[in-house]
C-alpha cells in the first residue's frame, strides 16, 4: 500500500515554508485517481455510523461501508482510530471576496446600488490566504456571499482549493442575497455616544416604501420574463441583467437568500415571500427563534449567523443566542450554520458546538453543519453525506469535529487530500525554529 | 360661594389698578410699596400653617405676620379671604427665561448640549490639554447677562414662581448660579439679582470626542480634578507670595483658577451632575476626594440613594422633568423596552419622597422642564409620588432658599423676609389653582382675570384665562407668546402614557407577589452564605494538582479547604457538583465592559491622567452575563486611541455593587500604552485635523518625550522635598496628573498594558521602556509576540493575546492561533484575553484553542485565563488558582471546561454565588413576570388627562 504522501510540488513548498516569504499553498493537481480511507468511524451523516473504509474515485466517493475493500494501487489513508465525515459546509461566508478587513482595497463583497446581476463567483480570490486557513479546520466548501444592496448579488458555492475559481466553483449562484431593509427606532448617535430614538411613525414608512419597492423588482422581472419570452425575435425589450437575475427568482429557480436580523423583518420576509411565490431562505437570522413556528409552517430553512452572541436586550436571557438554534431545530425548523465573514470562517464548528452545549440536538447539529446545509442550498445531490455519488468532501479527525481540541488529520476535497499548511502554520513553524538569540 | 364672592371682591380692587396705564407713554406709575393682606391663610413654607392671619408688606418687605397685625393707615387692603399666601416659588436650578439667541451669538466658551452649533473659528485652536482650560469660564455669572423674555418670565410668574436659581451657560465650569427674581425685567434687571454668585457649577457633559480634549467622561472627571488642583496651587503660590514677596517673582493673575481657588479649599459650594445613581456616586465620591462643599443636581436616581446621601450631608436639587416613555404612535411595537427603563419611570418621581423621608436636603428643579406648567406638573408627580405636599411646598420655597444659603432673606412667610409672596386659592401645582397675585420683592403683579367680569368661562381655560391676564401685567406685556407657557394644563398635565409613580418598596412588594416562592434577587449575589461546600467535582486546582471527586470548603469569601476527602462542615451551604468540574474563576486580562461614557480619551497623544475608575458603570448587564461566561474578574482597560492612554482598573465582578464595590482592592494600578495603526490613526477617526504621531516612529517619540518630561517633574519634586527637608525657603511644583502616572510608572508603581501587534513595535517598546528605566507589564494582543517570544522573556513582559483573531487590520495579517502557545513554550508569561463583551463568555474555549494550535496541555491552556492573568495583573496572591486563603472565585462547569460543550452551572466571587444556571431561570421568569404586572395596562394607569 502507497501512503498518501507528499507530491513532488508539495514537499518543495514544504521547504520553502521556513522561508519569511509567505507563499500559496499549491492547490492539489486535478488528477487525483483513487483514494481509500480505511478503517476509520465513518459517519455518512445520511445513515449510521460504522467502521470501515471510504473509496474515493475521480473526486467521487465510489462506496463506503464496512466491508468495502481497497482497489489495488489506491493512495491509502490509514483511519483506525480516527473519524470521517463528510466535510464541513460553511454556508453563508465572505470568503475570497474580504481579505483584511480594514483595507477596503482587499474588499469585495459590496457593490454598489442595487446588482442582483452581480455573482460573487467573478470576485473570489482563489489565491486568498484565507481559504488554506479556513480548510485546515475540515471547512471543505463554503457559500461566498455578496452583501449591501438590498438587491447585493448572488451567492457562489465553492469547494476551498483549486488553482483558479472553476475549479473551486460548485455552484455559481445558490440564490440571490436579499438584505432586508431595516426599520430601526433606536439608532446610536456616534457624535453624542448615544441611544437616539426615532419616531417609529417615520421609521415605518420609510421602511414599508422600501418593501414595496422590493416587491415592485419582482414584479418587473416577471413582467420583463413574460415580455422577452413572448415577443419573439425583434423584441422591443432590452436586455436587462438585472431582471434578468431577479427573473430567476420570480420564476423559481433561485431561491432569494433574504438576510434579516429582526423578527420584523423575517416576518415580514416571509410575508414578502408568500405574496410574491418566491423561495426564501433566511440567512442570519438573529431573532428567527423568536418566529419558529412560523417559520416551520411556511417551511422557511434559516442559515443562521453566529451563535456566540450578545443577546440584544438588557432583558434578554443570557444564552437567548446560545439556545436559539436549538428551538428552532425543536420547532421543526431546518438549519444551516455561517459565519457571516472571511477571517473567521475556520470557527464554524465551535459556533455549532456552542448551540449543542445549549441544547441543540448534536447529530441534527452536525447535519446542519453538512448535508443540512446542501439541503438548504440545492447542493445535496453532490454534497454533504458519504455515499456514493458524492463529490468526496470529507475530513478525518481524531474525534469530534465540534471540539476545540479535536485535531483535523485529513481534508479531502473533490478526492484529493489536501495540504493543511497555511499562513498560520507555516509562520508557526518558522518562528518555532527560531534560534535564541544570542 | 363665599369663595367667589371674594374672588369678585379682589377683582374689583385690581380692576381699578392698570386703567390709567395706556393713557401715558412710558412704563406705568408704580402704586406706593405698602399692602396688607387680611384675613388670609398661610403657609408659611416651613411647614407651618396659619389659618387666618394679617400679613403686611411694607418697602418689599414683610414687616407682620399675625392674626391681630396692625395694618398700617398707609396700605393698601386686600381681602385675602379663601385664599393661601405661601412664599413665592423658587426654581433650585433653572435657565434663565432668555430670547432664544440666533446662531453665532454669543456662548459660554464652545459647544455644549442643546446649544447652537458654530463654526469652528480657525483663528482658535482645539483645546488640547487642560492647560488650555476647555469650556471653562468660572468667571462668569448668570447674572451677567438679563437679556429676558418678558413673556416667559410672566409665564413663570403666573404660576407662583418669584424666582430661578439661574445656571450660567454651557460648558465644563461654565460659571457661577445666580438667585434671579422673576419681577418684570424691563424696569431694571439688575434689580432682579437677589444673588449674583450663588455657587460654582460643573457639568462633565459637554465633550469633543476625539476631536478636542477632554472627549471622553473620563477625559472630563481629570480635568475636573486637575483644574481644582491647579486652583489650589495658584491659591498657595498667590498667598505665599502675598505673605512674602521678596525674592519671588509675582504669580501672574489667572482669571480662570482665581474664581475656583475657594472651591478647591471647600470655603465656596460647587454643584455637581448626579442623575442617575451611578453618577450621584461618581459625584459623591469626587466632591469626598477632592474635600469640596458640594450639591448635587439632577438627582432622578437618588431614590436608590437616600441613605447615602444622608449620611453624606449632601443636598440634592432634584429635576422634577421626569423620565416618560415615547407616545405609543411614536413606539415600536415590536421594541421591548428595558425593564430597568420601566422600573425608572416610575420610581424617579418618588425620589422627593424618599429623600424628604430621609431626612436629606433636597429641593427642586426645573432642569429640563419646558416652563412653570411643566414644572407643576412634574411637582404633582412627585406628590403623586409620595411627597407630602407640605413638604413639596417647602422644597419649591423655603428649603429651596436654604440649599442656596438665602434662606434668611427669602424662602417663608415671615416678619423680616423679602416680599416675595404668592395669593392662590389652592397649591400652586393644583390644576384647578388660580393664583390671584404674586409679589416680588413687595411689587404686586395682578394675575388674576382681570376686570372683564366674565365669570362664566374664567374656570379651567388656562389659554383665555392667560390671555386677560397678560393685559393686567404691571409689565405692559403685549398679548403674545402664551401658548404652551404658564398656566395650568401644558404639555406634561396632559401626558397619559407615564404609569402611576411607584416606590421602591412597593416595587419590591410586586415582585415578592409575582416571583413568588423561590424568588431571587433582581441584581446581586443569589446566595451569600457564610460557609459553603461545592462537593463531587472533578477539581483543576491550577497549581499542577487536580483532585478527583473533591471538596472545596469556603468561609468567609475565602477558600478554607480544598480536598478529596474533605467532609462539608456542619451547617455548610453544599452545592452538589457531582460529575463537574471546578475551576477557579477566569480573568479576562483586557476588557471594555462596565464603563460609561467612552474608553477612549483619543484627543491627546498622552492621556494617563484619565482613569477608568471614575467611570466604572456597575448596572452594565454585561457584568452578569461575563460572570455567566465563568468570568470574576476584569482588567478595564483605556482604549488604544494614543501611545499613552488612561488608567486601567481591574474589577471583581460583585454584581450589584456599585462601582466601589466592583473595584479589587489591592491590584496594582496600571495603564494602558498603545502602538501601531490606532495611537497613528492609520483609521480616522471623524473629522479635525490629524492629531501628532502619525507614524510608528512618532509613537515611541511620543512616549520618550513624555518620560522625559516626567523624570524632571519627579526631579523637581525631589528637589522640593530636599529643599524644605534642609529648611530652605521652597515652593511646590504645580501638581500634575498626567505626570503623576508617569512617575509612578517610573518608580514601578503602575503597570503598563500595552496593545501592539508587530514584532519590530513590540522590539522597540521593551527597549524604549529599559532605556527609560521601567518594564512593561504586559504587552496586550501581542499579535505577533510569537516573532519576538525570546526578547519579551528576557524583558520580563506578560503577553495577553487573543485565540484566533486575525486579517481585521494590516497589523493583524500575520497573527497566527498559535501565538500563545509559542509565547508560553518560549517562557513568556502569556494569558488569552477577549476585548469584547461577547468573547469574554466563552474564555474557556478560547484557551482550548491553544491546545490545538501549538499543542499546550490542559493545564498551561487552562492557565491563559486563570492563574497567568492573575499573575500579569499582580494580583495571584489573591486569585487564580484554587488554593486555601484565596479568594472563593469559582467556576463550576457540567463537564471539562476545555470542551466546546462545557456549560457554566454556577459561578462564585468572593464565595458568594453571583450566577447560577437554575436560579437564571428563575430570574429569568421572574422578571417578566415583574415586567408584565408592571405594564398592565389600565391597572396603574397615570392620572393625566388628554388635552
Amino acid at each position: 500500500m502507497r501512503r498518501s504522501g507528499l507530491s513532488g510540488l508539495r514537499r518543495v513548498l514544504a521547504t520553502a515554508a521556513f522561508l519569511p516569504v509567505a507563499l500559496l499553498v499549491a492547490p492539489e493537481a486535478g488528477s487525483a485517481q483513487t483514494l481509500a480511507v480505511e478503517g476509520g468511524t465513518v459517519h455518512p451523516v445520511s445513515g449510521p455510523s460504522f467502521e470501515g473504509t471510504v473509496v474515493v474515485r475521480d473526486g467521487l466517493v465510489e462506496a463506503a461501508g464496512a466491508d468495502v475493500a481497497t482497489p489495488a494501487g489506491a493512495d491509502v489513508i490509514d483511519a483506525a482510530g480516527l473519524h470521517v465525515y463528510p466535510g464541513l459546509f460553511n454556508a453563508f461566508t465572505s470568503v475570497g471576496l474580504s481579505e483584511i478587513g480594514s483595507i477596503s482595497a482587499t474588499q469585495d463583497t459590496t457593490e454598489l446600488g442595487d446588482t442582483p446581476h452581480v455573482k460573487a463567483i467573478e470576485a473570489i480570490h482563489p489565491a486568498s490566504e484565507i481559504i488554506p486557513v479556513t480548510r485546515a479546520n475540515g471547512i471543505t466548501h463554503t457559500v461566498s456571499a455578496p452583501s449591501g444592496g438590498p438587491w447585493a448579488g448572488q451567492a457562489s458555492a465553492v469547494v476551498l482549493d483549486g488553482w483558479t475559481v472553476e475549479e473551486m466553483a460548485i455552484e455559481p449562484s445558490v440564490g440571490l442575497v436579499l438584505e432586508w431593509p431595516s426599520l430601526e427606532t433606536r439608532e446610536f448617535d456616534f457624535s453624542t455616544f448615544s441611544v437616539r430614538e426615532k419616531k417609529f411613525s417615520e421609521a415605518k414608512r420609510d421602511y414599508d416604501r422600501t418593501v414595496d419597492e422590493l416587491g415592485d423588482w419582482i414584479e418587473a422581472a416577471r413582467q420583463y420574463d413574460h415580455a422577452r419570452s413572448n415577443a419573439g425575435s425583434g423584441t422591443a425589450v432590452e436586455q436587462d441583467h438585472a431582471l434578468e437575475a431577479v427573473a430567476r427568482v420570480a420564476r423559481g429557480e433561485l431561491p432569494l437568500l433574504v438576510v434579516a436580523d429582526r423578527a420584523r423583518a423575517i416576518r415580514d420576509a416571509v410575508a414578502f415571500a408568500e405574496e410574491h411565490g418566491v423561495r426564501l431562505v433566511l440567512a442570519s437570522g438573529r431573532d428567527a427563534a423568536m418566529e419558529a413556528d412560523l417559520l416551520a409552517e411556511k417551511e422557511v430553512p434559516v442559515i443562521l449567523g453566529a451563535v456566540q452572541a450578545l443577546p440584544v436586550q438588557e432583558d434578554d436571557a443570557y444564552d437567548g443566542p446560545f439556545t436559539a438554534p436549538g428551538r428552532l431545530h425543536a420547532a421543526g425548523v431546518r438549519i444551516a450554520f455561517g459565519t457571516f465573514d472571511s477571517s473567521s470562517a475556520r470557527v464554524l464548528p465551535y459556533e455549532t458546538a456552542t448551540a449543542v452545549a445549549y441544547g441543540l440536538d448534536p447529530e441534527a447539529a452536525l447535519r446542519a453543519l453538512t448535508l443540512g446545509a446542501a439541503e438548504i442550498l440545492g447542493l445535496d445531490d453532490r454534497l454533504g453525506s458519504i455515499e456514493a455519488g458524492k463529490w468526496a468532501n470529507l475530513i478525518v479527525t481524531d474525534g469530534d469535529p465540534l471540539e476545540v481540541r479535536t485535531e483535523v488529520r485529513h481534508v479531502i476535497i473533490r478526492g484529493r487530500d489536501v495540504d493543511l499548511s497555511n499562513r498560520h502554520s507555516r509562520s508557526y513553524e518558522l518562528y518555532r525554529s527560531r534560534p535564541a538569540p544570542p | 360661594m363665599r369663595k367667589r364672592t371674594a374672588i369678585r371682591a379682589l377683582r374689583l380692587v385690581l380692576a381699578s389698578l392698570p386703567a390709567a396705564a395706556p393713557l401715558l407713554a412710558g412704563p406705568p406709575p408704580e402704586p406706593p410699596p405698602f399692602y396688607a393682606i387680611e384675613g388670609v391663610r398661610v403657609e408659611v413654607g416651613d411647614g407651618t400653617v396659619l389659618e387666618r392671619a394679617t400679613v403686611v408688606i411694607e418697602n418689599g418687605t414683610i414687616t407682620a405676620v399675625a392674626e391681630d397685625a396692625a395694618i398700617p393707615a398707609h396700605a393698601w387692603v386686600i381681602d385675602g379671604e379663601g385664599f393661601t399666601l405661601y412664599p413665592g416659588l423658587i426654581d433650585a436650578m433653572g435657565s434663565l427665561p432668555q430670547p432664544r439667541r440666533s446662531p453665532g451669538g454669543p456662548g459660554a466658551g464652545g459647544p455644549g448640549p442643546g446649544g447652537p452649533r458654530r463654526r469652528p473659528d480657525p483663528d482658535r485652536a482645539l483645546p488640547r490639554g487642560p492647560e488650555d482650560r476647555p469650556l471653562t469660564t468660572p468667571w462668569k455669572r448668570a447674572a451677567d447677562d438679563l437679556t429676558l423674555d418678558t413673556e416667559a418670565v410672566e409665564a413663570w410668574r403666573k404660576a407662583g414662581f418669584t424666582s430661578i436659581a439661574a445656571r450660567p451657560g454651557d460648558g465644563l465650569f461654565p460659571g457661577r448660579l445666580s438667585l434671579v427674581r422673576l419681577g418684570a425685567p424691563g424696569r431694571d434687571p439688575e434689580h432682579q439679582v437677589v444673588a449674583p454668585e450663588l455657587a460654582q457649577m460643573a457639568t462633565l457633559s459637554s465633550g469633543g470626542g476625539f476631536a478636542s480634549y477632554p472627549g471622553a467622561l473620563m477625559g472630563r472627571v481629570a480635568y475636573f480634578r486637575q483644574l481644582l488642583l491647579d486652583a489650589a496651587h495658584y491659591a498657595a503660590a498667590t498667598a505665599a507670595y502675598e505673605a512674602d514677596p521678596a525674592g519671588w517673582r509675582r504669580p501672574e493673575f489667572d482669571r480662570t483658577l482665581a474664581p475656583l481657588a475657594a472651591v478647591a479649599s471647600g470655603e465656596e459650594r460647587i454643584l455637581l451632575p448626579g442623575s442617575s445613581a451611578v453618577e450621584i456616586n461618581r459625584a459623591l465620591r469626587l466632591g469626598g476626594e477632592l474635600g469640596l462643599d458640594f450639591t448635587i443636581y439632577g438627582g432622578q436616581e437618588a431614590y436608590r440613594l437616600a441613605g447615602e446621601l444622608a449620611d453624606a450631608g449632601v443636598a440634592v436639587l432634584v429635576d422634577v422633568d421626569w423620565p416618560e416613555p415615547l407616545p405609543e404612535r411614536d413606539r415600536d411595537p415590536d421594541a421591548d423596552r428595558p425593564l430597568r427603563e420601566i422600573l425608572h419611570e416610575r420610581l424617579a418621581p418618588t425620589t422627593p419622597a424618599e429623600l424628604a423621608e430621609a431626612d436629606v436636603r433636597f429641593a427642586l428643579s426645573s432642569g429640563g422642564a419646558d416652563g412653570a406648567a411643566d414644572f407643576l406638573a412634574g411637582v404633582r408627580r412627585a406628590i403623586e409620588g409620595g411627597l407630602e405636599p407640605a413638604r413639596a411646598l417647602a422644597a419649591l420655597t423655603r428649603d429651596a432658599a436654604a440649599v442656596h444659603g438665602l434662606d434668611d432673606r427669602i424662602g417663608t412667610v415671615a416678619a423680616g423676609m423679602a416680599a416675595d409672596l404668592v395669593l392662590a386659592d389652592g397649591y400652586p401645582w393644583q390644576e384647578s389653582t388660580r393664583v390671584e397675585a404674586v409679589f416680588i420683592d413687595g411689587v404686586r403683579y395682578a394675575v388674576s382675570d382681570g376686570d372683564d367680569g366674565d365669570d362664566g368661562d374664567d374656570g379651567e381655560d388656562g389659554e383665555s384665562a392667560q390671555e386677560a391676564e397678560s393685559a393686567a401685567a404691571p409689565d405692559g406685556a403685549g398679548p403674545r407668546g402664551r401658548r404652551g407657557r404658564g398656566g395650568p394644563g401644558g404639555r406634561r398635565g396632559g401626558s397619559s402614557e407615564a404609569l402611576a409613580p411607584m416606590r421602591l418598596a412597593e416595587v419590591a412588594e410586586k415582585y415578592a407577589e409575582v416571583a413568588g416562592d423561590g424568588r431571587v434577587p433582581m441584581t446581586g449575589p443569589y446566595r451569600e452564605d457564610d460557609v459553603l461546600a461545592i462537593t463531587g467535582a472533578t477539581i483543576l486546582t491550577m497549581t499542577g494538582e487536580t483532585i478527583e471527586n473533591g471538596t472545596v470548603v469556603v468561609r468567609d469569601g475565602r477558600i478554607a479547604r480544598v480536598g478529596s476527602g474533605v467532609r462539608p462542615p456542619s451547617g455548610a451551604h453544599v452545592i452538589d457538583a457531582e460529575g463537574g468540574y471546578v475551576i477557579p474563576g477566569i480573568i479576562d486580562a483586557h476588557s471594555h465592559i462596565a464603563t460609561a461614557g467612552g474608553v477612549n480619551e483619543g484627543s491627546l497623544a498622552v492621556t494617563s491622567m484619565v482613569r477608568i475608575e471614575d467611570v466604572v458603570d456597575p448596572t452594565d448587564i454585561g457584568i452578569y452575563r461575563a460572570l455567566a461566561g465563568g468570568v470574576t474578574t476584569i482588567n478595564v482597560l483605556h482604549g488604544s486611541a494614543n501611545p499613552i492612554g488612561g488608567q486601567n482598573q481591574v474589577l471583581k465582578l460583585r454584581w450589584g455593587q456599585n462601582a466601589d464595590g466592583l473595584r479589587f482592592q489591592g491590584a496594582p494600578p496600571g495603564i494602558k500604552f498603545a502602538l501601531g495603526e490606532n495611537p497613528k490613526r492609520s483609521r480616522s477617526f471623524g473629522q479635525g485635523p490629524r492629531r501628532y504621531p502619525a507614524t510608528r516612529m512618532g509613537v515611541l517619540d511620543v512616549i520618550r518625550e513624555a518620560f522625559t518630561e516626567a523624570a524632571e517633574y519627579q526631579a523637581a519634586w525631589a528637589r522640593h522635598r530636599e529643599a524644605e527637608a534642609a529648611g530652605e525657603r521652597s515652593r511646590p511644583p504645580a501638581r500634575d496628573l498626567e505626570l503623576e502616572a508617569l512617575v509612578e510608572i517610573l518608580e514601578g508603581e503602575r503597570l503598563v498594558h500595552a496593545h501592539s501587534y508587530r514584532a519590530d513595535e513590540i522590539l522597540q517598546l521593551l527597549r524604549l521602556a529599559e532605556e527609560l528605566g521601567f518594564r512593561i507589564a504586559t504587552l496586550q494582543h501581542v499579535l505577533e509576540g510569537y516573532r519576538v517570544a525570546d526578547e519579551i522573556a528576557a524583558h520580563g513582559a506578560g503577553a495577553s493575546t487573543f485565540s484566533d483573531w486575525w486579517a481585521y487590520k494590516v497589523e493583524a495579517y500575520e497573527a497566527i492561533p498559535h501565538n500563545a502557545a509559542l509565547m508560553t513554550d518560549r517562557g513568556v508569561l502569556s494569558s488569552i484575553n477577549s476585548d469584547d463583551a461577547e468573547e469574554m463568555r466563552h474564555l474557556n474555549h478560547e484557551a482550548a484553542k491553544s491546545v490545538k494550535w501549538g499543542g499546550l496541555s490542559d493545564e498551561q491552556a487552562l492557565a491563559l485565563v486563570t492563574i497567568n492573568p492573575a499573575k500579569q495583573l499582580g494580583i495571584d496572591d489573591r486569585v487564580g488558582s484554587i488554593e486555601v486563603g484565596k479568594d472563593a472565585d469559582i467556576v463550576i462547569y457540567d463537564r471539562h471546561p476545555l470542551s466546546s460543550y462545557a456549560v457554566v452551572q454556577t459561578t462564585l466571587v468572593d464565595g458568594r454565588v453571583y450566577f447560577d444556571r437554575e436560579l437564571d431561570r428563575s430570574r429569568q421568569l421572574q422578571l417578566a413576570a415583574l415586567e408584565a404586572a408592571l405594564t398592565e395596562s389600565g391597572e396603574d394607569a397615570g392620572e393625566g388627562e388628554e388635552p
